[in-house]
């Protein structure tokens, strides 16, 4: 054996031996510095939302109707028991609701002076619109209207509405009978609550409230439920179908159901246009205060939004304790 | 000895130091590619853009009608909504696979495709929960694998009153475990659910998404869950 060839052995072997950790070396030293350059992985609970809510360009104005049809009357050709002006600002996710008393004396396009609710009877939801955007100059993007057992069947469709009654009730005449505080309301509690008028010092326009009420404690539970259950609703957006009547299409009730869950409900304002009783005739009016009616409308049309100024008093005020 | 064989001698002995100098630079750049292709999976793979993406299906439990009429017909919508379902899924499958399975899209946090599934209104929401809806943009810094769990989808369909489908609501729970460079594992859970119209196909058009992520044990070898199907 000569000492060269040993040599030349040793020498590779050593060298192979440095090549294999001098290549693992460096061959560890590019990612392990990529990984400690990583950042944090994050873990906490992350949440992504988007709901395709309606053009937020300029306010939606519904007008909502309740017809006091009964069952196996057509809601379209019975008098309106309840007028509501629905404003909503998707954009600043804030809604105003203004109820129009019932026996409110209008203009009614093409029958003169007459309470607000015959303009369902004379023409349908569309005169009722008419009649409303005469009253007030706002232009109504859409109108909805349902009759009573349609409305205790949508109640009902999404198992009852949670309304927190604000004061006692007791009406033999609407069977509104029920303690103040949260409860659920079936379909024929609910509407009881919606109609009861007789044990309220302010008649019509306390009525008028309480529905307002009503649709505020539905877009409450309507949010509450999306939250929990975003599928839910499919359940309100077909139970508003099938039991309502609007010119609304199905797109566009699912939009407006989106947009519901994106306001705040305990931010909407329930108001009513105020005004006085009288007579004419042998019939009972509501004459509704013009001055604030104007002011309460010119507030609303830029952005649906009503001023706190020009929110007028409750007219269950003193039922309220305010 | 004659002078050629001593030139030739002496020629060996000086090309011996050339040849200590060459080989242990060829040994290092063998030593770093073997250390590439046969390392740990704290370092890129060689050929790493072929990786085979894990084969993913959601587990259908069921679809049900929401109908907009009275007494609509049940059996009919039902089975439409049963079809919906049908068509969907491979979208939704596609969307999971996309936005958390296949290492071409985490590795470089390009989740296009991902992206194309949502309506134009919803795009840019999306794309700004990449984090939420996806393994996330620098995943490809942190994962060395992702496995895919038991991952269920059902759905509610709701019928215009003609009884044409108007809109699927997919509820989701997506569930894969995610292998850390540094061995930990973290269990990816994804639930919410996606508002689907078809709109040049199924598109989707609202969603709802929350991550539920936590650290996890590696799996054992006989706990590995085959893609459902």
């Amino acid at each position: 054996m000569s000492i060269v060839p040993f040599r030349r052995r040793i020498v590779l072997l050593l060298a192979f031996v440095v090549a294999w950790v001098a290549g693992s070396a460096l061959g560890a030293t590019e990612p392990a510095r990529r990984a400690s350059a990583a950042p944090l992985f994050q873990l906490e609970a992350a949440h992504a939302e988007y709901v395709p809510v309606l053009d937020g360009s300029k306010p939606i104005f519904v007008l909502v109707i309740g017809s006091d049809a009964r069952p196996d009357q057509a809601v379209e050709s019975q008098r309106a028991d309840a007028v509501h002006i629905v404003a909503i600002n998707p954009a600043e996710h804030q809604a105003t609701i203004v109820g129009i008393p019932r026996d409110a004396l209008v203009d009614i396009p093409g029958y003169g002076q007459n309470k607000i609710n015959a303009a369902l009877f004379f023409g349908g939801p569309d005169l009722v619109v008419e009649s409303v955007e005469e009253l007030t100059g706002l232009r109504m993007d859409y109108w909805a209207m349902t009759g009573f057992a349609s409305f205790e069947a949508m109640v009902d469709d999404v198992d009852g509405l949670v309304v927190d009654v604000p004061f006692a009730m007791s009406d033999e005449a609407s069977r509104a009978f029920f303690d103040p505080g949260v409860q659920t309301l079936d379909g024929d509690n609910a509407l009881a609550f919606a109609r009861n008028r007789h044990d309220l010092p302010s008649g019509d326009f306390g009525r008028s409230e309480d529905q307002g009420l009503l649709m505020v404690s539905a877009l409450a539970q309507l949010k509450k439920e999306f939250n929990q259950d975003p599928a839910r609703l499919l359940a309100w957006v077909a139970s508003f179908v099938r039991h309502g009547t609007t010119t609304l299409s199905l797109d566009k009730v699912l939009d407006l159901a989106f947009t519901g869950t994106t306001i705040n409900a305990n931010k909407v304002v329930n108001a009513v246009f105020p005004g006085g009783t009288g007579m004419v005739g042998a019939i009972s009016v509501v004459t509704l205060d013009g001055g604030t009616l104007d002011a309460i409308s010119k507030d609303l049309a830029d952005d649906g939004i009503l001023k706190k100024a020009n929110v007028p008093p409750s007219p269950n005020e003193s039922l309220l304790g305010g | 000895m004659t002078p050629n064989r001593v030139q030739r001698g002496e020629s060996k002995k000086r090309r011996l130091p050339l040849a200590l100098l060459i080989v242990p630079i060829v040994l290092v750049g063998i030593g770093v590619a073997i250390f590439l292709m046969l390392g740990g999976d704290d370092v890129p793979i060689i050929g790493g853009d072929d990786e085979v993406t894990p084969p993913f299906d959601f587990i259908v439990k069921g679809a049900s009608a929401v109908a907009t009429v009275p007494h609509a017909d049940e059996a009919t919508l039902a089975s439409t909504a049963e079809d919906v379902a049908q068509e969907i899924t491979p979208t939704i499958d596609d969307l999971f696979t996309n936005g958390f399975l296949d290492p071409s899209n985490w590795r470089d946090g390009d989740y296009e495709e991902v992206f194309a599934t949502f309506a134009p209104d919803a795009v840019a929401t999306a794309e700004e929960s990449v984090e939420t809806l996806t393994l996330g943009a620098t995943a490809g810094d942190v994962f060395a694998t992702v496995d895919p769990g038991k991952s269920k989808l059902s759905y509610q369909v709701l019928f215009d009153p003609d009884g044409a489908v108007e809109t699927a609501v997919v509820t989701v729970v997506f569930r894969a475990t995610a292998e850390r460079k540094d061995g930990t594992y973290l269990a990816i859970v994804s639930e919410g659910e996606f508002f689907l119209r078809q709109i040049d196909g199924w598109t989707i058009t609202a969603f709802d998404v929350k991550r539920d992520d936590h650290e996890t044990q590696p799996p054992s070898p006989s706990a590995s869950t085959p893609p459902s199907g």
